[in-house]
């Protein structure tokens, strides 16, 4: 057993490490689910509308859609959707209570089960879609949403609707945007399709709102990160250093200048500082010099580190002087310990991202792994670090299950807890 | 142009005041109205609570403002005032601000615009809030690192606990990465489908193809609506933003007639130093680094330097111009070195998140970075963070056998290497 105060400190850490693993898996999770929806078959009241493309649909079966959506499509659209909504909202409620054909024969009336001719699902919605007005719509929608559910009556409908519809009456049909053309009998004819990305996604469009908020956002984002020179900026820089003097002037004499914070931010960076010293010595130390030169410069290079190391102690010296005499007030909270931040956090930060390009699905994938190997690898050596300093102690101490005990630190410390040794008592043979 | 705009500042100058606050509130995330400001020059109290609260919605970290409902009254005072403690605020006043939030306007205006003139806050306030249109993937952890997780209600391990527990949670680990790579290798093969399947669907022509909002937003209207809305509102927040830029020097000049209503304090009175318990922990550790980091160089460089004297000791001065170029070369070496985390290697490394594009032309010119290249400098930091993990594992092998080397009659067989 491990003493008390050991045992709690460790146990925290590594849940801390499963938490923090906890918390990706989470938010991966989250979106391999939104994914992997959109990689599936749309229900068919999600469906979008192929926005106005120049792509003809092989089939043929989809007219060719009006024209680009104007404010009024929009609106249109929206009211659309509030009755797609409904419609769900009733079929889910309908399909709960019911079983399927006992559905189909409340919502369509007249129309019989699956086992019917073709025409009677069909008529009625055909019905409903030509010459539809605003208040029909949800009547209509609930018929050619249903059949889509299930491979016999989509082809039913597909079949019925070729026979009752011509091309001519979707001209008739008042003009609700392209959302629209689901329903009625083109639509029908794809519903039964139904929506994959896979096959159609090509015909995706944004729509033209959504368009224009995005491409102005980025252009207000690239003003923004770009706006660094002109009169007003300068002069409002100066105003702002003169505001800064003047506040700390009033507060009652000079401070050091020195926040916790700042700090804080210094030790972080003195502590890359020596992981890459040390990286460097360690280059130096492993090359083989070749000849007089290169000894020299191995020579001058590690006199060198040593200075820099030096004058980084030295730093570290003043740092802690300016915490202990001056009342620097609380360290900031929030931050977890030990966690370096490598790329110093603030210089000429990039406010909105920049592209990152991928040439294939085996790029993408090396990329995220290695990104996760990284952090693991941090995880692991501030790990490893803790359990050396709490466990090595204890291997030192003898006591009852002394080689067990050393026989688990070892695989713990020396192998990440994967391998273990073999101990054998050398027993002289006589 | 610009000497145009100066005389606009001046004439209208009176207006300009009340559009500048107007515009700082707009940006700002639960901005009060230019009507609090006002009356905080005043040191009205009734203008101190919107204060507070808009502080500490300011000074709190991201991830905290989703998570909760926000904290009562004298949490809120308190957060802020060690907030900005730490961060430094030089005046006095504020820490004797009573915790019922119900005083102190006028300091508070102040505080609000000395973080104003520190760094550049709305625009960090703007870029934490960012409506993320793309699939975004972060190629450095300080953002993860910088954002606590979620307090997780702990149930505290009740005494000691054998060692075997601490295996078990090892491997409890490694298997839950194990577990996180395969669902990331899934995740970027959905997304690799997704990309390709939209491929010249995007207005946009750098882009090429739509991202998992886009095609979010195309299957469920509902949800692409409030996407819309957050986009809108988040643009009118951009150009409330670029309006203050323009303006706001003339809230710096009104700041300074409020800096002079406010008395001046007294001289700093005695105080006793405290070391704070955290800070002094890193200190610690990175001092001890740095000490035996010193120690291996000495260890490495003084023998190095004793044999090189002696054997150079009667060469002539064609060698001195020689080793005037070395010491020159490795002298900017070291700089470039010490350079790259004084800077704290921004330029050095890519930073910040990056909006994933599927493309294959990979065409030299255009903008963006190449995953290739990416790809380079993550294996090179891999191998770094490896070497430095082995050089551990070293160590505590050596220790190992050092302290079981004491007990004789025993063999220890090591485990197969990898």
């Amino acid at each position: 057993m491990l003493p008390a105060d050991c045992s709690r400190r460790l146990v925290a850490e590594l849940r801390d490490a499963l938490d923090a693993c906890a918390e990706r898996q989470r938010q991966l999770e989250r979106s391999l689910r939104v994914s992997r929806r959109l990689l599936r078959t749309w229900e068919p009241a999600e469906t979008p509308a192929p926005q106005p493309t120049p792509a003809p649909e092989t089939s043929g079966e989809a007219p060719s859609p009006e024209s680009t959506p104007s404010s009024q499509d929009l609106k249109e659209l929206e009211l659309l959707t509030q009755a797609l909504e409904k419609a769900v909202r009733v079929r889910k409620g309908i399909s709960k209570t019911g079983e399927r054909h006992k559905a189909l024969s409340l919502k369509s009336g007249s129309a019989a089960t699956s086992a019917t001719t073709a025409s009677a699902p069909s008529r009625p919605s055909g019905q409903a879609s030509c010459g539809v007005s605003e208040t029909k719509p949800p009547r209509g929608i609930q018929q050619t949403v249903v059949p889509a559910r299930g491979l016999p009556e989509s082809r039913l409908l597909s079949v019925g609707d070729r026979t009752c519809m011509g091309r001519g009456s979707r001209a008739t049909k008042p003009g609700p945007g392209p959302r629209d053309q689901q329903i009625p009998p083109s639509a029908a004819l794809q519903a039964p399709e139904a929506f994959t990305l896979k096959e159609k996604g090509i015909l995706l469009r944004l729509p033209m709102a959504y368009r224009k908020a995005a491409s102005r956002n980025s252009r207000l984002w690239a003003q923004l990160s770009s706006a660094q020179t002109s009169d007003s900026m300068d002069a409002a820089a100066t105003a702002k250093t003169q505001f800064l003097q003047k506040m700390q002037m009033t507060s009652g004499g000079p401070g050091s200048g020195l926040s916790a914070a700042a700090v804080e931010a210094e030790v972080g960076l003195l502590r890359t500082a020596c992981l890459l010293l040390r990286r460097r010595m360690e280059e130096v130390l492993s090359a083989d010099p070749a000849d007089c030169m290169q000894e020299y410069r191995c020579l001058l290079t590690l006199e060198g580190l040593q200075a820099i190391t030096e004058q980084c102690l030295h730093r570290l010296q003043e740092l802690r002087a300016a915490v202990v005499g001056q009342q620097l007030g609380p360290w900031p909270v929030g931050r977890r310990p030990g966690a370096s931040l490598p790329c110093g956090g603030g210089t000429d930060p990039l406010w909105s991202p920049q592209l990152l390009l991928y040439s294939s699905t085996q790029e993408l994938q090396t990329l995220e792994a290695l990104r996760l190997r990284l952090a693991m690898l941090d995880q692991q050596i501030h790990l490893e670090k803790v359990l050396m300093s709490d466990l090595l102690p204890l291997v030192g101490t003898q006591g009852p299950h002394w080689l067990a005990r050393c026989r688990a630190v070892h695989s713990l410390l020396c192998e990440g807890g994967e391998r273990f040794l073999t101990v054998l008592r050398d027993e002289p043979a006589d | 142009m610009g000497r145009r705009r100066r005389r606009v500042d001046r004439g209208a100058a009176v207006g300009a005041l009340p559009e500048a606050i107007a515009a700082l509130s707009r940006t700002l995330p639960a901005g009060p109205s230019p009507e609090i400001f006002r009356r905080a020059k005043f040191d009205r109290p009734e203008a101190a609570p919107a204060l507070w609260q808009l502080l500490f919605r300011v000074l709190s970290p991201p991830s905290a403002d989703s998570a909760s409902a926000s904290p009562a009254q004298e949490a809120q005072v308190r957060a802020v005032k060690s907030e900005l403690r730490s961060q430094g605020y030089p005046r006095r006043a504020l820490a004797q601000l009573p915790e019922d939030g119900s005083q102190g306007s006028r300091e508070l205006l102040l505080a609000l615009a000395w973080l104003l003139a520190r760094g550049p806050l709305l625009e960090r306030l703007l870029a934490q809030t960012r409506v993320r249109l793309g699939d975004e993937i972060p190629l450095c952890e300080c953002e993860a690192l910088a954002r606590p997780g979620p307090p997780v209600p702990r149930v505290e391990a009740d005494g000691p606990v054998d060692i075997r527990h601490l295996q078990w949670l090892m491997g409890k680990l490694r298997f839950q990465w194990r577990k996180l790579i395969t669902s990331q290798q899934e995740q970027c093969a959905l997304l690799g489908k997704i990309h390709s399947y939209t491929r010249g669907c995007h207005s946009d022509r750098s882009l090429g193809h739509l991202s998992v909002a886009e095609t979010e937003l195309l299957r469920d209207a509902e949800g692409g609506q409030q996407l819309l809305r957050r986009l809108e509102s988040e643009n009118v927040r951009l150009e409330a933003a670029l309006r203050w830029r323009r303006q706001e020097l003339v809230f710096w000049r009104w700041m300074d007639t409020v800096l002079g209503t406010c008395p001046p304090e007294a001289s700093q009175p005695t105080f006793v130093p405290r070391i704070p318990e955290q800070g002094a922990g890193e200190w610690e550790l990175v001092a001890r680094e740095l000490q035996a980091l010193q120690e291996e160089l000495r260890g490495a460089a003084e023998p190095r330097r004793a044999a090189w004297e002696a054997r150079v000791g009667g060469w002539g001065p064609e060698w001195s111009a020689v080793q005037r170029a070395s010491r020159e070369a490795v002298g900017l070496e070291l700089a470039a070195l010490q350079r790259a985390w004084e800077r704290g290697g921004a330029a050095a490394r890519p930073h910040g998140p990056c909006r994933l594009v599927k493309s294959d032309a990979g065409a030299s010119g255009g903008p963006g970075l190449r995953a290739a290249q990416v790809i380079e400098v993550l294996r090179s930091r891999e191998a770094c963070l490896e070497a430095v993990l082995c050089q551990l594992q070293r160590q505590c092998r050596q220790e190992l056998a050092r302290l079981a080397g004491a007990l004789p009659g025993l063999i220890w067989i090591l485990p197969p290497g990898r």
